[in-house]
């Protein structure tokens, strides 16, 4: 496939315009954006040494307890692309609309209402054969994350609502409905006082890869990455998307179909982060609870942001955010540190990120 | 020593500012070498030269954007170090860009409290110190009205009134005129002359030699990012000489025997009792009805902000709060449809081509592709090989110099935007009706003359071409009809070959009672 890009790379290069002084393998404009995201990210890492020196632990004992939990052996390499699995597919839901300027705060309950209606879908299909019951499911939890998406884009067409905070309202409703299902209607009979919902059927359970702790789920994610990488770069779509992102006026006047653009954009999220939701819930879970989502719409948004919003990228970023989050379990022997004190880690990460990696636009390059 | 009596009678003033020996290199492009040029106080120096010439580099070296490889630049006689924009401020030199660099969406008061550091507190004061500061000048504005609503001669003299109020000694005006109308351009220019009279060291940086030598008191011309005319009075030269040192070839002439407008075909553009509003509910074109055949182009003439704006923006379907009735090429044209337009064969060169059609992030040869037709693409892929091919072609082709294909749009020049955009209007596909505001902003004299050989060109092509202008030369050089707005109604429509100029000055400024 050919872009823009790749075909003015052998272009002619001859204005004033082109600064690349030679012999620098990166032109000055992306040095320095390299430069402030390093500055960003190691600012963020120093932080959080400083909190784990106030806390009295050892940052050297923390870190290597962290990689080893997160990366020691095998086991924990799954374990932590297992957690990076639902990141991903949450970071492409924000870098999507990213693309059209658009900020979706709003993965997290689309992850939910997701995965609650993959599990509603299962308990309609009860025993019917995997073949049947997983895509269905798939499809089910896809399209509900879009239908939620589309009422944050049917809100900012109709009532010109920003969909940063409808999206965010969102995930309140989505949780609770979560909460009421669980504690309410869904509620396993078994669960002996616990509010989850019954165990999926095995044939509604997605499958293992190698050894039993990885799930098929994982590298679907990371089909939908690329997926996503090879819609935005080559079609006419993704290029729409970038127009609008850079100026919804340029747009207009180009005689695109901005709102169209938009609200697809924010579907598109929605549809990827509903997938997200049925993997969550059939690869990890296999049931419903109401803290099984939390905090993962906002580390996805934070894996967007690392990535720039660049689909490929998001997966590197999502392992490595999954790796910080699983080695947060490390921590509780090696330093007797609570294992959400990683979650200050990534707050650091996510305002540093915020703050001063990207001073251009999102969705632009 | 010297023999001429004046200068041994007055010791000459000290420049403001000095600029010496200035080399600026961006890579391997050398955009000044050498170049000295100074301002004293109390006069006006105009630097002239073609776009790309080099002049926006000199003057951002001069207000600390650009740090030059080599040179010095002195204020009041004393090497400074200009790190920046804040700097130069701080000494006292004021900057007003061709594109002007106000916030829309704030009133006047709020854009000047945000770059004049002590201002009075309180708004009340504030606003007081404005409309003070504006009458001292000769510069009205009214402190409450919203950036956003004022026209673009407006919003310059909010630009200099900030940068007066920011206590600057030396001004430097990038293009000031380009966009005004005849009586505006006298306005500015008295503005000048007043400052000059303050003792302010103005530049003037343009390419119109009528008003450099209306106005100025000394001339450099660039070329090539190097003098070739040092501060000499505009007496010294003829018209011809200085754009035979600006350009360095002799400018062709325009083709004299035009085709006769065919009369009996259906109309490009057909305007019957149209209506708009403006977001903000004002009424901005009242009951306007006129037409413009295939081949014709039909010039409209209006001071600043009676209108132009919105009735390009209308007919492109680009605004939705109008009544009446819009047909391009027969085709009806829904208000707030600007795909209703683009698909009956309309394109647009707009009237602030920065904010309304330049995407951060992409390059040229992707704008290329937003001329509002269906993108190429095969199969489910765009066609970025076949884009590069066309676009390469386009630019070996175009009659204007195009920036290239893989620059980023938004590091262009506001010259290098418009001939960009210019160039995709005249190569749009089915073309049947060119809306195109201020079609020779930013360009230099070859520029202009080559884009108004191809609006020539597309008319007797049989395109219909709508072209707002404040240039009255320029419409009564190309416009078969001149329609005249004033205060958003159509004050009259005449034969440019039967009207004088003072004709139209008086429809623009006092309406269809004149």
């Amino acid at each position: 496939m050919t872009t823009s890009e790749d075909v003015l790379a052998t272009a002619e290069v001859d204005g004033r315009t082109r600064r690349r002084p030679p012999g620098l393998p990166l032109d000055p404009v992306r040095a320095r954006g390299l430069v402030r995201w390093v500055v960003a990210v190691t600012t963020a890492v120093a932080i959080y040494v400083v909190f784990l020196l106030v806390q009295g632990a050892d940052p050297a004992t923390v870190v290597s307890a962290m990689v080893r939990a997160a990366a020691g052996s095998p086991g924990n390499i799954a374990d932590t692309l297992v957690r990076a699995t639902p990141l991903l597919l949450a970071a492409l839901a924000v870098a999507v609309p990213a693309r059209a300027g658009l900020f979706n705060i709003g993965g997290e309950g689309q992850l939910v209402i997701g995965a609650v209606a993959a599990a509603g879908a299962a308990r309609v299909l009860g025993g019917a054969p995997t073949a049947v019951a997983l895509p269905t499911m798939a499809l089910v939890g896809a399209v509900a994350g879009l239908a939620w998406a589309l009422l944050a884009g049917a809100l900012k067409v109709f009532t010109a609502t920003n969909e940063a905070i409808s999206t965010l309202l969102l995930n309140y409703i989505a949780t609770l409905l979560l909460t009421w299902l669980v504690f309410g209607p869904w509620k396993d009979p078994a669960s002996l006082g616990q509010a989850y919902s019954p165990r999926l059927e095995e044939g509604q359970q997605l499958p293992d890869l190698l050894s039993g702790s990885l799930h098929v789920g994982v590298l679907m994610a990371v089909a939908v990455a690329v997926v996503v990488w090879v819609v935005l770069r080559t079609t006419s779509w993704g290029f729409q998307l970038r127009v609008v992102g850079g100026n919804p006026e340029a747009a207009r006047r180009a005689g695109l179909r901005v709102s169209r653009l938009q609200v697809g954009a924010l579907a598109v999220g929605g549809l990827i982060a509903g997938l997200g939701g049925m993997i969550e819930v059939a690869g990890v879970e296999e049931r419903l609870r109401p803290e099984m989502m939390v905090g993962f719409g906002f580390v996805g948004f934070l894996a967007s942001w690392l990535a720039r919003h660049d689909p490929l990228k998001a997966i590197l970023a999502a392992v490595v955010l999954g790796a910080i989050a699983i080695g947060g379990n490390g921590l509780k022997v090696a330093a007797g540190l609570s294992g959400s004190a990683v979650n200050i880690l990534m707050a650091v990460l996510l305002l540093a990120v915020l703050g001063w990696a990207r001073p251009s636009t999102a969705g632009g390059r | 020593m010297s023999t001429d009596p004046s200068a041994d009678a007055t010791p000459p003033v000290p420049p403001i500012l000095a600029a010496t020996g200035i080399t600026m290199r961006f890579g391997d492009v050398v955009a000044n070498r050498d170049v000295d040029f100074d301002v004293r106080p109390g006069e006006v120096h105009a630097l002239l030269g073609e776009n790309g010439a080099g002049k926006s580099t000199l003057m951002k070296v001069l207000y600390g954007v650009n740090q030059p490889q080599e040179g010095t630049v002195a204020v009041d006689g004393e090497a400074v170090d200009l790190a920046s924009p804040v700097t130069a401020r701080r000494l006292g030199i004021g900057m007003v860009f061709q594109d002007l660099r106000l916030v829309p969406a704030l009133t006047v008061q709020e854009n000047v409290e945000l770059s004049v550091p002590g201002l009075p507190r309180g708004r009340d004061a504030a606003r007081t110190a404005i409309t003070s500061a504006g009458e001292a000048h000769g510069i009205p504005v009214d402190p409450a009205r919203l950036v956003r609503q004022l026209s673009l001669a407006e919003r310059q003299q909010v630009e200099i009134l900030r940068a007066l109020m920011a206590q600057a000694r030396v001004l430097i005006l990038d293009e000031p005129t380009s966009a005004l109308a005849p009586q505006e351009v006298a306005a500015l220019l008295d503005t000048i002359r007043g400052l000059r009279a303050d003792g302010l060291g103005v530049v003037v940086i343009t390419h119109k030699l009528a008003e450099a030598r209306e106005v100025a008191d000394r001339v450099t011309v660039l070329r090539g990012g190097e003098v070739v005319v040092a501060g000499r009075a505009p007496e010294e030269f003829t018209d011809a000489e200085l754009v035979q040192h600006m350009v360095g070839v002799t400018v062709p002439v325009l083709p004299q025997d035009r085709a006769p407008v065919p009369r009996d075909r259906r109309p490009a553009l057909e305007v019957a009792q149209l209506d708009v509003d403006t977001d903000d509910g004002r009424r901005a074109i009242r009951g306007a009805t006129f037409s413009v055949a295939p081949g014709e182009i039909v010039g409209v003439a209006g001071v600043s902000g009676n209108g132009q704006r919105e009735l390009a923006d209308a007919v492109m379907g680009l605004l939705p709060r109008c009544e009446g009735r819009i047909e391009v090429a027969g085709h009806r044209v829904r208000p707030g449809s600007p795909r209703d337009a683009l698909a009956a064969g309309a394109v647009h060169v707009p009237e602030d081509p920065v904010s309304d059609s330049v995407v951060s992030g992409l390059s040229v040869l992707e704008h290329l592709v937003l001329d509002g037709r269906e993108h190429p693409a095969t199969q489910l892929s765009m066609d970025w090989a076949g884009i590069t091919r066309d676009g390469t072609a386009m630019r070996d082709q175009a009659a204007l110099r195009l920036a290239p294909l893989s620059a980023g749009m938004a590091t262009l020049s506001g010259g290098n935007i418009q001939r960009v955009l210019l160039a995709r209007a005249f190569a749009a596909r089915d073309l049947s009706l060119l809306v195109v505001a201020y079609p020779a902003r930013g360009l230099d004299i070859a520029s202009v003359r080559a884009t108004q050989a191809e609006l020539l060109r597309l008319r007797d092509a049989g395109v219909g071409i709508l072209m707002v202008s404040e240039d009255l030369d320029e419409l009564f050089t190309i416009a078969d009809r001149i329609l005249v707005l004033h205060d958003g109604e159509v004050a009259g429509i005449v034969d440019p070959a039967a009207t004088t100029r003072q004709d139209v000055g008086r429809l623009m400024l006092q309406g269809a009672a004149a």
